[in-house]
């Protein structure tokens, strides 16, 4: 078991530094790696260069909330246990969570022996898996191939059987497909879309979305000018749908 | 169920009230016509005088009906909006109760955590130590919290209007940057006062300091620049006294100008939870500059760019009594 010689790495996403630090200090105790993130882009970040075995994510944070984040990171990553630590204890919030593919979910203030028990059983269930940094294939198997109207997206190659003919898709192009294939028929705005998609908010133009939607009805609508996938919706941003065969 | 509730929507119910009595007016007026050219037929067929039956005239009675009919629209209107503002505050308040939870619930989070980890662990002196700090400064926090919501209570009371002291703003200004030194630690303070001199002023000390927390320390809580700075300016004008509180901090959006000072607002968005603040402290200041006769206003170009508070008093007044 190569796991036991090599420390866990812990990726705690919380913006009060006193909690942050105190969490830190016990699972280092525990022999963990941590690092800290303070705000929701530099969550992201950490989660994509660090490559962390587990995530403690917060949800009231600044500029992307904890939610958009584990959206964001369940777009690549099906696998990694993320357990979210919150002030917010209402059911609504948790029943959210979970919906969203978190794999346990605290409420603040928390006991911290509790906190740490759930931490190990979680990696524990990881080990036990195997592999806990293959991600890509939970995503090949999932959506291998995806088809829709006379489009058929491969997301192991990267290319997509359109209209246009074949072509190859880039990483962007790909995450936002994804985006909306796991949000079929549901409405996405474009700051959801900006932020689960791309990972960064504020300043940041939403017509970024608004161009790349432009091109997803290129390569994929018989029409872009009136499209049937992707469509506009007042108001509110973008919905992707079509019928099932 | 949920498709019967726009039924109980207040805006559909105020339509609804327009539109059945803007009707009953025009079946009024309407049946009014009907029976007096009846009434006139009858007159005219066995030739009584009109002026038994015509006394006033369908034009009185129906600008009367009118009358009637427009002040009970009134009525509805103002009804609606008394409601609407009802709502709004409600809503707000539930939002501000979420968001005051939060910042309750962080502190005590933090407190736990540190009681706990002291209990399993032999730490050394020195983290002991640190984190023994970091306790007292989350006290400090809930206190903090606890304070302002008193201070809320107190302020509309209006149990503040005596204990005004003569007092030389910028000494208190340069008093109040000394004293709490530790909230500005990464953060450049400059106070400017071009005429060189004290100015005096009666002010509520104690209220004044509340200001001065408020403002100053939004200025830093709200700033992503690499060198935080505040610059204080003290501008005496021909009609009072101008400061103005300038910080490189965040911003605030043309839209968000005139709506941070009201009470339970907060920058941000409730739904996706990138909401901040208590909405408390922009309320207490304008208050508290109410308090002193003054004002108090923002100014900002926009996200990113820094923003300006400014407070008016004008020319000493006798304040209180």
């Amino acid at each position: 078991m190569t796991g036991l010689t090599l420390k866990k790495r812990i990726l705690i996403v919380e913006d009060d530094g006193h909690i942050a630090e105190g969490l830190k200090l016990n699972l280092t105790l525990k022999g963990y790696d941590v690092m800290i993130a303070p705000d929701g882009p530099a969550g992201l970040r950490e989660w994509r260069e660090w490559k962390p075995d587990l995530i403690v994510l917060d949800i009231m944070l600044p500029r992307i909330d904890g939610l958009s984040v584990l959206r964001s990171i369940r777009l690549h990553d099906e696998r990694i246990p993320i357990l979210i630590l919150s002030v917010k204890s209402e059911p609504e919030y948790r029943v959210k969570g979970f919906s969203y593919g978190v794999d346990d979910y605290l409420s603040k203030p928390f006991n911290l022996e509790e906190f740490l028990l759930r931490v190990e059983r979680l990696l524990t269930r990881v080990a036990w898996n195997g592999h806990a940094k293959k991600p890509e294939e939970d995503l090949v198997q999932e959506y291998h191939v995806y088809t829709f109207g006379g489009n058929t997206i491969d997301f192991e190659t990267y290319t997509a059987h359109c209209r246009q003919g074949t072509l190859t898709l880039t990483e962007q192009e790909v995450t936002l497909l994804k985006l909306f294939i796991a949000n079929r028929g549901k409405p996405l705005s474009r700051s959801e879309l900006l932020e689960i998609g791309w990972g960064y908010t504020g300043t940041t133009s939403t017509r970024t979305v608004d161009n790349f939607v432009m091109r997803l009805r290129r390569y994929f609508e018989d029409d872009p000018h009136s499209p049937v996938f992707f469509r506009s919706l007042r108001s509110v941003g973008y919905v992707f749908d079509h019928d099932l065969h | 169920m949920n498709r019967f509730k726009w039924f109980y929507h207040p805006v559909f119910i105020f339509a609804f009230s327009i539109i059945a009595l803007a009707a009953s007016l025009c079946l009024y007026v309407y049946w009014y016509i009907g029976v007096s050219a009846g009434l006139t037929s009858v007159i005219q067929k066995y030739n009584l005088d009109p002026s038994q039956f015509f006394e006033i005239n369908t034009w009185v009675v129906i600008l009367v009906l009118s009358i009637l009919v427009g002040i009970i629209l009134i009525g509805v209107f103002v009804i609606f909006i008394y409601n609407q503002k009802t709502w709004q505050l409600y809503r707000l308040q539930r939002n501000f109760i979420n968001n005051f939870t939060h910042e309750l619930k962080t502190p005590v989070t933090s407190l736990k955590l540190y009681l706990e980890t002291f209990a399993h662990h032999d730490l050394s002196r020195e983290d002991q130590i640190k984190y023994v700090r970091y306790m007292i400064h989350d006290v400090e926090r809930l206190l903090n919290n606890i304070n302002r919501i008193l201070n809320l209570a107190r302020i509309e009371s209006g149990n503040y209007w005596k204990d005004f002291v003569e007092m030389d703003l910028v000494g208190t200004v340069r008093q109040f940057y000394q004293n709490n030194a530790d909230l500005f630690r990464n953060c450049e303070v400059k106070i400017h006062n071009p005429v060189g001199k004290p100015l005096y002023y009666p002010i509520n000390p104690l209220l004044f300091d509340m200001f001065l927390m408020n403002v100053m320390t939004n200025a830093v809580n709200y700033n992503e620049s690499d060198h935080p700075r505040v610059d204080v300016r003290f501008i005496p004008q021909k009609k009072g006294i101008h400061i103005r509180f300038e910080d490189n901090g965040v911003g605030i959006e043309k839209s968000e100008i005139k709506k941070i000072f009201r009470i339970f607002y907060q920058v941000g968005n409730q739904d996706n939870m990138t909401a901040t603040g208590g909405g408390l402290g922009l309320y207490l200041v304008q208050q508290i500059a109410r308090i002193h006769r003054g004002r108090v206003t923002a100014e900002s170009e926009g996200k990113g760019k820094g923003s300006v508070f400014a407070l008016t008093l004008p020319r000493r007044v006798q304040v209180g009594g």
